[in-house]
């Protein structure tokens, strides 16, 4: 990571609300334990106040919700990975969720300062300033963000920063039955997630962490995850980056460009017979 | 079975409507015209620079419009302005259309009222000097998300930003100022749109043929085929035309058009790399 970014890190912006800063709160979501139940989409529908998505029936699985959007901040993703005859093979269930990147493109990108990075190192759109301008959307690696379609403003999971300001745990977590989805203190979930690694690939050899590796492109999650299959089966990226790792340089190229503009209408200029 | 979740997208295309590539479009003109405005003021070509100052003023009145009316809450652009964020080129890019706008509002109605004119210069000045950075700052906005056939021409993209304003700058004096005036014009809209041809072949290039698909292919492909055609007929006029006032206007119409549909060309691009998601997957592989 460039030192360019290194400022806008979770700590480095939670470290701006000095005594009120808090430890970094996340999710891991252990996939493995997932029984696509969805209590998790339908606690936080309720919490938040979500409207539905209207009954479409996808044809994908059991998965009718289809991504996480403006109205769906979980979003259980399920994967059927069967042999032709079906008596063997499995079936891969994900509660999908904003990753509260290290370093966030959605809120490094909006221009209105709406997205905040809490004392909780979580990061929320607050949605009395967003004049839903939508950079937000296309700066995600994730595709988290959509827009809100009753109040024009865009959305996504907030960590419940309302449960977390009183102590209590957000409304997915504290619905699933089966601690598939764990809620604490980011570093020690980064630890529990590696202990748990150990013990399911002696089982899944295939199983793997995902946003785990602070020197992942988005300087790993605030939502980690514990997969039994590589992160695109998913639909998760497999390789994210923060779309402002390159900005400074970008903005050099644009400099050159923009001289040589400068250059070639001045050169138009003069060159009259 | 089709790649990723069910052949879904991984990122999210715009949420834009179709004002950005718009406003892409009228705010490059706007950029690189009031560059040239200032150019042929100080070699006192006041015809043609009254000309561009007036297309750079058109071009802000238009970008204005679609920047506040894309929002989803256009009641609350004001919001734009209780931050300045570096890491943001939007919040940047607010600025600059600002200090540009302004300034050629300025410059544009002492021209008209022929009131306070050393004033009009000054801004007009000012105007000429943002200009560029006006052409080429959505190259970075757009750079900067993850949309692959945007972030990936990292090189090429700004080029090609202000290469096709300065063809369609040029292709503004063409239709308005007399063949008589328009010199500067039409060798800024030579040299503009024969780049404009050029660099689109380099991006193509810098972004390997995997991800030159959401360029060449569907919507976006389309679009860039007319907007060749458009170009290069343009391009061929304006070099033809050189003492008629008619070849001279379908030159700038033809360039306009094609400057217009290549943006949009650019635009459908970024958002078909986002809808399949083969172009994130060969992108991260
Ligand atoms: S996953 Fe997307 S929406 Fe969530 S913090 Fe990261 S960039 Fe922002
Ligand atoms: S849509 Fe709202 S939250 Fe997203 S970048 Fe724009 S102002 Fe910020």
């Amino acid at each position: 990571m460039s030192d360019f970014i290194d400022l806008t890190s979770a700590a480095a912006e939670s470290a701006t609300y000095g005594a009120d800063e808090r430890d970094r709160m996340g999710f891991f979501t252990d996939t493995t334990l997932c029984i696509g139940c969805k209590a998790c989409e339908v606690a936080c529908k309720e919490w938040n106040q979500l409207p539905s998505d209207g009954y479409e029936f996808t044809g994908e699985s059991y998965d009718n919700t289809k991504e996480l959007s403006g109205n769906t901040w979980r979003h259980v993703a399920f994967v059927e990975q069967m042999e032709p005859e079906r008596d063997t093979g499995r079936w891969l269930m994900e509660s999908d969720v904003c990753k509260h990147c290290t370093h966030a493109g959605c809120l490094d990108v909006c221009p209105t300062g709406a997205i905040i990075r809490t004392e909780f190192g979580t990061v929320v759109i607050q949605d009395d300033i967003c004049n839903g301008c939508g950079y937000c959307v296309v700066a995600c690696p994730f595709g988290v963000i959509g827009e809100k379609q009753e109040d024009h403003t865009m959305g996504k999971c907030t960590l419940c920063y309302d449960r977390l300001k009183v102590g209590e745990q957000p409304a997915c977590a504290k619905a699933c039955p089966t601690e598939s989805i764990q809620y604490g203190v980011v570093d020690e979930l980064r630890e529990r997630a590696e202990n748990r690694l150990q013990k399911i690939q002696e089982k899944f050899a295939s199983a793997q962490l995902y946003l785990n590796d602070p020197n992942d492109g988005v300087g790993g999650g605030g939502s980690l995850f514990l997969l039994l299959d590589k992160p695109q089966v998913y639909g998760l990226p497999p390789n994210p980056i923060v779309p402002t790792k390159d900005l400074p340089q970008r903005w050099r190229t644009a400099g050159i460009a923009a001289a040589a503009l400068f250059g070639a209408v001045v050169l138009c200029a003069v060159s009259r017979r | 079975m089709s790649a990723g979740y069910y052949g879904r997208p991984i990122v999210k295309p715009p949420a834009w409507t179709d004002l950005i590539p718009t406003y892409f479009f009228a705010g490059g003109l706007a950029g690189t015209a009031a560059t040239l405005a200032f150019a042929e003021r100080t070699a006192r070509n006041d015809r043609l620079a009254r000309t561009m100052i007036f297309g750079a003023a058109t071009g802000c009145a238009v970008s204005a419009f679609c920047l506040i009316a894309d929002l989803k809450k256009p009641e609350r652009f004001i919001n734009m302005l209780r931050v300045v964020k570096p890491t943001s080129p939007m919040s940047v890019g607010v600025y600059i259309f600002s200090a540009f706008s302004g300034s050629v509002f300025i410059a544009a109605g002492c021209e008209v009222t022929g009131i306070a004119r050393p004033a009009g210069r000054f801004f007009g000045a000012i105007a000429g000097l943002i200009g560029p950075v006006m052409s080429v700052y959505t190259a970075v906005l757009v750079g900067d998300t993850v949309m692959p056939a945007w972030h990936l021409p990292r090189k090429t993209l700004p080029g090609l930003f202000a290469a096709t304003s300065a063809a369609s700058a040029g292709a503004w004096g063409l239709l308005f100022a007399s063949a008589r005036d328009n010199g500067s014009a039409r060798r800024l809209a030579l040299v503009g749109g024969t780049a404009m041809v050029a660099i689109l072949q380099a991006l193509h290039h810098e972004i390997g043929p995997t991800q030159a698909e959401a360029y060449s292919k569907g919507e976006a492909g389309a679009l860039a085929r007319t907007a060749r055609v458009l170009n290069v007929g343009g391009i061929v006029c304006a070099a033809l035309g050189k003492n008629s006032n008619v070849i001279s206007k379908v030159a700038g119409a033809l360039l306009l058009a094609g400057g217009l549909t290549e943006r949009f060309a650019v635009y459908r691009a970024g958002c078909a790399s986002a809808k399949d998601p083969k172009y994130v997957l060969d992108s991260q592989a």
